[in-house]
């Protein structure tokens, strides 16, 4: 029985009782369940919390702490695996299956692109820049029943997880963003109301150059005929035939990409989105559209 | 997508019979006619997808007898949803506690006049061990964990069991023949003793409450139930549980009914998580 009848039954039931006023509503019963030591419970005994001291008081020693001991937190003088590991870049995972959940409550459109900043929209992905966290990584979790046909752009990816999405006809890329422009994907409109001109997306650091601009890994920076020489090499390792784009009656969103600095589908570097008026102001100026422009 | 589908579907339905129903664009031209009444078709952002719109009679409030001026719809996830008795309660105990201030108080041993000195020595004379005759356990001593004044029982309950308590709430009146939709509020006369009269002919329960759209209403009305202290006006951003739950009818304004329905559909289907998240309490 689907909760449709259960609401219709119960709202049929209702024209034959009385009016719902105060007198007659109450809270569902055990909905509150007042916790009470009875002191005669048990013989009178102590509850489980021992005889005196921290189990009876409640006043336990900090943690870590050994009595007076060198605390075996602090008997090792450094763990050096973790040396750095307040500079490192931090890619929160998203997996395949999450993403096919969102697309299948049409949390995500896939109509159009998917960034980012449509993905953090969907409200179901948490994404903090503040805490070095620099974009999704997709994983590779559910890959054998993602079916959606998508152009997805993530900052980090496995080739199980670019072979997941090329089967289905999508396209996946993966690109950088630097800390200030994660900032203005995670809150867009915060960033407009500021009135401050879009501005360009920076290059990648030098350690993560070669991943983004080598095409196994589909990054944003590679050259495009590498891309489809990789996903055909791709299709033919894991054994599945590749779905011509080119045919496709969602060509044109699916060879949609940002410019290496642009930061918002549809948006340019140098642009300002005025909300109030709503309108978009583009500069004019040569030295402007010449800074904006490289 | 699924909304443009269920659109078409409804249209295709209703051109089907046409002779039940005429549909019209707007309901501003709701009206009876002959032998034909107009039935509004709302176009809705957010679509019921599985049942189907609840219909109520739009009536008249300037005869005192009533007259079925034409049919409404109303959105099924706010008028036919299911009626949480349970999530009422919580509504009408969070709206009594968050304005409650609990002004008992006591005093304690300090604050209960003297006391300062020892009554009697510690020891030698054979009675028990006292330091001060306002003690607790002394009568007219002070009280011990006693009230303290100016406690507030404030607490905020959850968002969407706000919303649930309302769409609850509405949901009940409807099903239970207490909700009426009206075109507008005006009288035919200023007098209270016309409205009372309406009330009862239309079997109106005595109390009632009108919700319209706008924070004015017109003059007879408010002239009419200022006397009515039984019948009460509302703006539709006052609309709450409680009031709904001591009225015993409610009465809506086409422009209410469906502003009512527009911002907790709204709010049904936001994403809310953002726009809560300041006023999560109890948050590390």
């Amino acid at each position: 029985m689907g909760s449709r009848q259960i609401t219709e039954k119960s709202l049929s039931i209702l024209r034959s009782l009385p009016r719902i006023s105060v007198g007659n509503i109450r809270d569902n019963p055990g909905s509150k369940v007042t916790q009470k030591r009875g002191r005669g419970q048990h013989g009178g005994d102590k509850h489980g919390a021992g005889n005196k001291g921290s189990g009876q008081r409640q006043n336990y020693m900090r943690l870590g702490y050994e009595t007076g001991n060198n605390p075996f937190y602090l008997r090792m003088p450094q763990e050096p695996y973790y040396r750095g590991h307040h500079h490192r870049r931090e890619y929160p995972p998203l997996s395949l299956l999450q993403l096919q959940s969102l697309i299948d409550t049409d949390r995500i459109d896939v109509s159009l692109p998917v960034d980012l900043a449509s993905i953090i929209k969907s409200g179901l992905y948490n994404f903090y820049p503040e805490q070095k966290q620099f974009g999704i990584n997709l994983t590779d979790e559910g890959a054998d029943i993602f079916a959606a046909k998508i152009n997805i752009e993530v900052q980090w990816a496995s080739e199980q997880v670019i072979a997941a999405v090329e089967r289905n006809g999508g396209v996946i890329t993966t690109a950088y963003y630097d800390p200030h422009s994660l900032f203005l994907l995670k809150n867009p409109k915060h960033f407009f109301k500021t009135g401050a001109a879009i501005p360009r997306r920076m290059i990648p650091p030098p350690d993560v150059i070669e991943y983004y601009t080598s095409a196994e890994t589909r990054g944003y920076l590679a050259d495009p005929e590498k891309i489809s020489q990789e996903r055909l090499k791709l299709s033919q390792k894991y054994g599945y035939e590749l779905p011509q784009v080119e045919n496709d009656s969602f060509y044109e969103m699916l060879c949609e990409r940002k410019d290496p600095r642009q930061i918002f589908y549809g948006l340019e570097p140098g642009w300002v989105v005025n909300l109030k008026d709503k309108c978009i102001l583009k500069p004019t100026d040569k030295e402007l559209l010449r800074f904006y422009s490289s | 997508m699924t909304s443009v589908l269920i659109n078409a579907f409804k249209r295709l339905n209703l051109s089907i019979r046409p002779q039940v129903k005429v549909i019209s664009s707007s309901y501003s031209t709701a009206v009876t006619t002959a032998n034909s009444l107009n039935v509004t078709q709302k176009e809705w952002k957010y679509p019921p997808l599985y049942t189907k719109p609840r219909e109520v009679w739009i009536e008249n409030l300037d005869t005192v007898e009533e007259k079925k001026l034409g049919l409404f719809e109303l959105h099924p996830s706010v008028y036919a949803a299911m009626p949480r008795i349970d999530i009422i309660h919580r509504n009408f105990v969070w709206q009594t506690k968050y304005r409650w201030v609990s002004w008992a108080h006591t005093k304690t041993r300090a604050e209960v006049r003297g006391g300062g000195r020892k009554p009697w020595p510690q020891k030698g004379l054979g009675r028990a061990r006292h330091g001060s005759i306002r003690s607790p356990l002394w009568r007219g001593g002070g009280v011990a964990h006693g009230p303290r004044s100016g406690k507030t029982h404030f607490f905020m309950l959850p968002f969407h069991l706000r919303i649930h308590g309302l769409t609850s709430m509405l949901s009940a009146k409807l099903a239970q023949d207490d909700l009426h939709v009206v075109n507008n509020l005006e009288l035919p006369t200023d007098e209270s003793n016309y409205l009372a009269d309406l009330i009862e002919n239309r079997n109106w329960g005595p109390s009632v409450l009108i919700i319209d759209d706008t924070d004015i209403a017109p003059r007879n009305i408010t002239v009419a139930t200022d006397s009515l202290p039984h019948v009460n006006i509302m703006p539709v951003y006052g609309l709450n549980v409680y009031s709904m739950l001591k009225h015993d009818t409610l009465v809506l304004t086409l422009a209410a009914a469906e502003r009512i329905e527009e911002r907790i559909l709204h709010h049904l289907n936001a994403i809310t998580t953002e726009q809560q998240r300041e006023f999560k309490l109890s948050q590390v």
